[in-house]
């Protein structure tokens, strides 16, 4: 029973990974493909360590997987903003595909 | 041990995906974004080999790779900032 929940949770954080990685071929955009690089892997990864630790029953896993997904969420969002901001500051991105640009005042270009 | 082909097989399309706009995207910022992703799969591989295999021998690989992933990304993201237009 615990085996078929762990094979469930693996495959699908999975096809998160899978979901990305198309999304990264698929999507117009930097900043949309920014959007699908970062959230569905990082929530594939939390899918993937959660069958782990179903599966290896060691305090030492535990701990080591518990490290990496706090790891990854609490660098994913910090190293997005960081190429986003600058990548809108060098003007590496298409404006016509923008409704809005908040940031216009803020960054002088 | 067929849960462990899917999961890898399913794990390799998203990396070609990523690989692919590694190769083509337009600017550099789309290459440090897509090279950030194709390391976090890389975590998941190693997870998912580990969950099937019951090893948490290669678990450190996981911290170890989220961290210099990010470092590499901000150092990048600074280069991508002061580079010359």
């Amino acid at each position: 029973m615990m085996d078929v929940a762990a094979a469930v949770l693996v495959v699908a954080g999975a096809a998160l990974a899978a979901l990305s990685g198309i999304g990264q071929v698929r999507f117009a955009d930097l900043f949309t493909r920014m959007h699908i690089a970062t959230k569905p892997a990082t929530l594939g990864l939390l899918l993937v360590a959660a069958g782990a630790s179903l599966r290896i029953d060691s305090a030492g896993a535990a701990t080591l997987l518990f490290l990496t997904v706090v790891l990854q969420f609490a660098t994913g969002p910090v190293s997005a903003h960081l190429v986003g901001r600058a990548a809108h500051r060098h003007g590496d991105w298409d404006r016509r595909n923008a409704a809005v640009d908040q940031l216009a005042e803020v960054d002088e270009l | 041990m067929i849960g462990l082909a899917i999961a890898l097989s399913l794990i390799a399309v998203g990396g070609a995906g990523f690989l692919y706009r590694l190769l083509v995207g337009p600017s550099l910022a789309d290459r440090v974004v897509s090279l950030d992703g194709l390391l976090t799969l890389i975590v998941t591989a190693v997870l998912a080999w580990g969950a099937f295999t019951r090893t948490g021998t290669y678990l450190t690989l996981g911290v170890v790779v989220a961290l210099v992933a990010f470092l590499g990304t901000s150092a990048f993201a600074r280069f991508v900032e002061g580079r010359r237009r």
